[in-house]
């Protein structure tokens, strides 16, 4: 087991460093304006431009700036002053890139943690009658539902959802967010809609991965003789066919969620007005800002490589024969 | 070899079988089960249909254009009139304006040319955006972007992602642990963010590097951008798939025999992993249109005044109280194709997996 | 002369600052960006709508409405400037007693760290000094201990003696910016949003650069002549950027004041569910035209573009209306404003300008930045061009990177959308900055039309002397208008007219004319 972890830790390391390099040479060699020169603003003199590049470093090779890069990006994470220059800077706002990400934080996993409960709750519940109804009319009506669910995109349906439910009819606050600690009430009412609206996504998706493997699991061998055996349908779909159905499900849970809680609900946070992760990358990356872009990379990309590890982990605990010999 | 054991062959078995029962029996090939399997789902031919139609409409936009609606899709007609039923209409009328004689302004909401369906013979059937351009014409060549892109960013991603997946699965070793590390590092990368940087990136110079000309406003961009997202989910699968088919005997035996790499990759492994591409790929086409819908709302895709649906969506947001069918008719038009591929998808997987145990059928 | 014509709810005492001020709490205001609330960087009209109430400066501007809100009185000085009969030499002193929020004294010294600060810092406004004697030299090595010699200070005197290389007319004005607002000496060179200490009304007490800050009163404050209490506790800012959300907002109760954009379909809906403001600005939107870059050297080609776009067709899709079409470089504000009628809309003379060219057919990229009425225009812009015989297409460019961008030599962009704002009222500031051939740079230029004819070129550097708007200045300033325009490097198009949107329970909105919605005087039903 130990060797297994400490193999997956050296490669999570390995695939950070690779996706570190790879987004900096991307950024290096696109043309996105001269840094020093967006730094200096509206009027600035050529001294005003060449100070900027000696101090910020923008005059050196690609390789020192990458370093220096990576060592501010670590400096940012730990605590106590640091200088100016040492910490992570957006090239437009000059402010400290870290400490954005941490303030978007709190709003980007308000809105991810409680789809996630919303989508995996509904998603098991649709995906579990549809496969005990298989091949009559509710399943069928569930299918398609499930389907225009997956087929809508994300960003529309908020659209569409602030338009009837936030604007006409002012029965929901029309985007925003309000922390937890500064008012719970308010934080609930504001996320209900965003919510639901990545929750409808990925509802769709889980049932029909789950029934599709329930009914792949309900035409096993071992189903068969149990059911020969006596045992009652409802306690064979729970103790044997939902228990195997529901692993697949552990693997695509952890990705998706990681890759939301990393930035993936872009969209969402976009038309919620809900200043996440998500959010603050969309606008930096528009403006092609480097640091900051550096700085959400890696925080995404941070995630998925953990739950990826997580789940295969997960995957090897509750499916014996996985495990590594 | 030895003397057969019994002059009963399956082709004598069934003669012998027809002659008994009346009823010829033919061997029929998966191929042809899968067919009459899909044959009977309604449901799906009729989605396949549907997806033929929009992308049958959408191709045809320029005719459309030309000869229904007489003007191209990013032509302004603000300030012109129309005439509907017969009386003169302004496309876009109303505003705020300067009251001279109370020397203040005069607010006032601007009213937009709504749907004449067929009250202007074939001008603004589906009304005026916000810039006095056609709705209908933005639409169309809306879809025909949308879709080039989807698909042919599907095609991309599936023939890339099969050629690495084969490689990887008929090498092994070395080879597939390379191949495996690209897989994890482009799951690993924040795609939609790295496909915003890019094209935010060349869409000021396009791309000049290496032989290879793409103009800024070039539709290769966004198409290549989104190809390479879904790289690993199909790639991964479909090398599972590989692995596990090039432990079966037939594959040894065909190496054994001396099949070169391409021999065996092409007609051992490919034959038996085709139906599984085939649905991927349908499937693929439904994300890449939602992804490439996304970028564009975001600005990073189609970029205007060139139209693709996702940015249809974003311009008009802005007018959902006056004109919402602005933002909801191309969202409709994406759920519509959306949907019709999974469906077909659905059917398409339902046809090819005899192991599947209940499909939707009658 | 100068256009007064908004619908204000102003009342009658417009012109004196509130005596007994009405309790109003907090005042919760929804902007869209800002971008630093640095006094030696800020540069958006957002950030100073704040700011001119934390930062003073030693000239400052009157809160009152309508065109007295451009006259120049006293602020931290205490009076109007002693200057010299070669127009070079100014001399200020400082009011007694001068506190800054944090409890310190004010010091004459302070004033020359500001400026230095600006070099030292690389703040957006330095440009606007450098006509300082040793101000360019400084700016070459600026070190914390090196001098500007122009500027002399004496603490015991409280007297501050600035020499400039060449006289400027518009000088007074150029030191009521908040670039120019002292600072404590200690003040680090660092971008420090919020932090600094002012001698305002008000001072900051909150800054979240994505999520908005917060304003409380200064104890240390006194009202002046020309200063008034304010009547808000505390001033609490969010950023919205969607124009939607932040009208929603004011309409549904969570905010009092929006400075935002209104959708212009929504503007309706909004006048009955809040308090709709319109607010003259002194600003122009136009296109500008490389008088470098094929096409757009050919003054034929230039003139087509003038007559072929449709004004107030234009104003009607990106204001919705609120806009005055205009074919003028400065906005109606200015004493000097002749309306000017050289090009009506004829799309049949354009085609037949290009033909007569030879520039059918050539290909032009126009290039807008990503903020959606940009767009509208730009696309707008592009279909004229498409439909009068060129060969057009549209290049968005993030916000952030736009200006520097287009103001690059080597982009060799030919044409495109913009946009000024005034910085502070006087000619100079449109016609030098973005009109004087003498001020082109290779990088970071403000002339995007990169125009410079000799005529108007010495004009302009001989109107600098001037140091008051005489109208026989006012007539030469006229003159120079008429004959850039009859050359045509722009197409302007617009002289907006900003929305200003109020919950049903606000009151006494005034404008001022320079800072925008009055927030000091704002009061509650």
């Amino acid at each position: 087991m130990t060797a297994f972890i400490m193999r997956r830790l050296i490669g999570m390391v390995a695939v950070l460093f690779a996706v570190s390099v790879l987004v900096f040479i991307v950024f290096i060699l696109l043309p996105g304006g001269d840094p020093a020169e967006r730094m200096a603003g509206k009027n600035p003199t050529p001294e005003n431009i060449h100070n900027i590049r000696e101090k910020w470093g923008f005059d050196k090779p690609f390789y020192v700036q990458y370093a220096r890069m990576m060592q501010k990006a670590a400096n940012g994470l730990t605590p106590g002053p640091h200088s100016e220059y040492d910490i992570l800077r957006s090239f437009d706002t000059r402010q400290d890139v870290v400490h954005e990400i941490v303030k978007g934080i709190p709003a980007t996993m308000s809105l991810c943690i409680g789809a996630a409960i919303i989508w995996l709750f509904f998603g098991i519940v649709v995906g579990v009658i549809s496969a005990v109804t298989a091949g009559t009319v509710s399943d069928r009506l569930i299918t398609i539902l499930a389907l225009v669910g997956i087929s809508m995109p994300v960003f529309w349906l908020g659209i569409v959802m602030r338009y009837f439910f936030a604007e006409t009819n002012t029965w929901f606050p029309d985007g925003g967010y309000v922390p937890l600690t500064t008012d719970p009430a308010q934080w609930f009412y504001h996320l209900i809609l965003p919510w639901l609206c990545l929750a409808v996504l990925f509802i769709g998706f889980y049932g029909r991965v789950l029934r599709s493997n329930m009914l792949d699991s309900m035409g096993e061998d071992y189903v068969r003789t149990a059911r020969a055996k006596g045992l009652p349908p409802r306690a064979v779909l729970q103790r044997h066919v939902l228990r195997n159905s529901l692993i697949p499900i552990v693997t695509l849970f952890g990705l998706d969620f990681a890759a939301v809680l990393g930035g993936g609900a872009i969209l969402t946070e976009t038309v919620f007005d809900l200043k996440g992760v998500g959010w603050y990358a969309a606008q930096s990356v528009g403006g092609l800002d480097l640091p900051p872009i550096m700085g959400v990379t890696l925080y995404g990309a941070f995630f998925i490589v953990f739950f990826s590890a997580v789940v295969d982990f997960l995957y090897a605990y509750l499916d014996p024969r996985v495990r590594p010999a | 070899m030895a003397e057969p054991a019994t002059d009963l062959t399956f082709d004598s078995a069934a003669l012998l079988a027809s002659e008994e029962h009346e009823v010829t029996i033919v061997g029929r090939s998966p191929w042809y089960l899968a067919w009459r399997r899909l044959r009977r789902n309604y449901l799906a031919l009729a989605s396949l249909g549907l997806f033929f139609v929009i992308v049958i409409a959408c191709a045809l936009a320029p005719v459309y254009a030309h000869h229904v609606a007489h003007t191209g899709p990013n032509d302004v007609h603000v300030g012109e009139k129309v005439r509907v039923d017969g009386k003169l209409k302004d496309v876009i009328g109303g505003g705020s304006f300067y009251d001279v004689n109370t020397g203040k302004f005069v607010v006032k909401a601007p009213t937009y040319l709504g749907p004449t369906w067929w009250h202007a013979h074939g001008r603004f059937v589906l009304g005026t955006d916000n810039l006095g351009r056609d709705v209908a014409v933005r639409v169309l060549y809306g879809g025909r972007n949308s879709l080039m892109i989807g698909i042919g960013s599907a095609l991309i991603c599936t023939f890339v992602a099969l050629t690495l997946a084969l490689l990887a699965g008929y090498y092994r070793g070395g080879c597939d642990w390379l191949i495996s590390r690209f897989f994890d590092i482009i799951w690993a990368f924040p795609v939609l963010l790295l496909a915003i940087a890019i094209s935010s990136a060349l869409a000021i110079n396009g791309f000049h590097h290496f032989g290879i000309n793409i103009e800024p406003g070039s539709l290769w961009l966004p198409t290549l951008v989104i190809s390479y997202v879904l790289i690993p989910y199909i790639g991964r699968p479909i090398r599972g798939q590989i692995l596990s088919l090039r432990e079966k005997e037939f594959i040894e035996a065909a190496i054994g025999q001396g099949a070169g790499p391409l021999r065996v990759m092409f007609s051992d492994l490919l034959p038996n992993i085709v139906s599984t591409v085939l649905v991927f790929f349908t499937l693929i086409i439904a994300a890449n249109i939602l992804t490439e819908a996304g970028l564009s709302y975001l600005g990073a895709g189609v970029r205007l005044p060139d139209p693709s649906w996702g940015n249809l969506i974003a311009s008009g947001q802005d007018q959902i109280e006056t004109a919402p069918w602005l933002s909801l008719i191309p969202g409709i038009a994406i759920v519509l194709t959306v949907l019709s591929l999974n469906i077909f998808g659905d059917g398409l997987r339902d046809a090819l997996d005899p192991r599947a145990k209940v499909r939707i059928e009658r | 002369m100068m256009v007064a014509a908004y619908g204000v709810a102003a009342n009658k005492s417009s012109s004196a600052p509130n005596k007994a001020y009405k309790k109003v709490g907090t005042l919760r205001a929804v902007l869209d960006t800002i971008d630093f609330l640095d006094p030696q960087q800020a540069y958006t009209g957002q950030s100073w709508w704040a700011m001119w109430n934390v930062y003073e400066t030693l000239l400052t501007y009157k809160h009152v409405d309508g065109p007295a809100g451009y006259q120049l009185v006293p602020g931290l000085a205490q009076s109007m400037p002693k200057i010299s009969s070669n127009g070079r030499v100014y001399k200020f002193t400082l009011r007694p007693g001068l506190k800054y929020s944090n409890g310190k004294k004010v010091q004459a010294s302070d004033f020359k760290w500001a400026i230095k600060r600006g070099f030292l810092a690389t703040g957006q406004g330095v440009g606007f000094y450098t006509d300082i004697a040793g101000a360019k030299a400084f700016a070459a090595h600026p070190t914390k201990g090196g001098n500007i010699s122009g500027i002399v200070v004496n603490n015991k005197k409280r007297t501050i003696t600035v020499k400039l290389t060449k006289p400027r007319g518009d000088f007074l004005t150029i030191l009521a910016l908040l670039f120019a607002a002292p600072v404590p000496s200690s003040t680090s060179t660092q971008i420090l949003n919020g932090k600094i200490p002012g001698t305002g009304p008000y001072r900051f007490s909150s800054f979240d650069a994505n999520r908005g800050f917060t304003m409380v009163r200064n104890k240390y404050f006194k009202p002046t002549k020309y200063i008034p209490r304010g009547n808000p506790d505390k001033v609490d800012v969010s950023f919205v950027s969607d124009a939607n959300s932040a009208t929603q907002r004011v309409i549904n109760g969570q905010a009092d004041y929006s400075n935002g954009a209104i959708p212009p379909d929504r503007i309706a809906n909004a006048k009955g569910k809040g308090h709709l403001v319109l607010r003259d600005a002194a600003n122009t939107y136009y296109f500008w035209m490389n008088t470098r870059e094929a096409p757009f050297n050919k003054l034929k080609v230039r003139q087509a573009v003038n007559y072929a776009i449709d004004r107030s067709a234009l104003n009607r899709i990106v204001w919705g209306g609120l806009g005055r079409a205009t074919q003028n470089v400065l906005p109606p504000t200015y004493p000097s404003y002749t309306k000017l009628k050289l090009y009506s809309h004829n799309v049949s003379k354009a085609k037949q300008l290009i033909n007569q060219a030879g520039a059918k057919g050539a290909k032009v990229t126009v290039w807008t930045r990503q903020v959606s009425d940009a767009i509208d225009a730009a696309q707008y812009y592009t279909s004229v061009l498409n439909n009068i015989g060129l060969d057009a297409k549209l290049n968005i460019l993030p916000r952030a990177t736009y200006y520097s961008t287009i103001g690059n030599v080597a982009t060799h962009a030919q044409t495109g959308w913009a946009r000024w704002l005034e910085d502070y009222p006087h000619p100079l500031d449109w016609f030098d900055v973005l009109l004087n051939g003498n001020r082109i740079t290779n990088t970071d230029n403000n002339n995007y039309a990169w125009y410079s004819s000799a005529k108007t070129n010495k004009e302009i550097e001989g109107l600098k002397k001037a140091q008051v708007l005489t109208p026989a200045v006012n007539k030469r300033w006229a003159t120079v208008e008429k004959q850039i325009m009859q050359q045509a490097p722009w197409a302007p198009w617009s002289n907006r007219v900003f929305p200003e949107f109020f919950s049903k329970k606000m009151g006494c909105i005034h404008i001022q004319r320079l800072y925008g919605v009055d927030l000091m005087r704002l009061c509650r039903k």
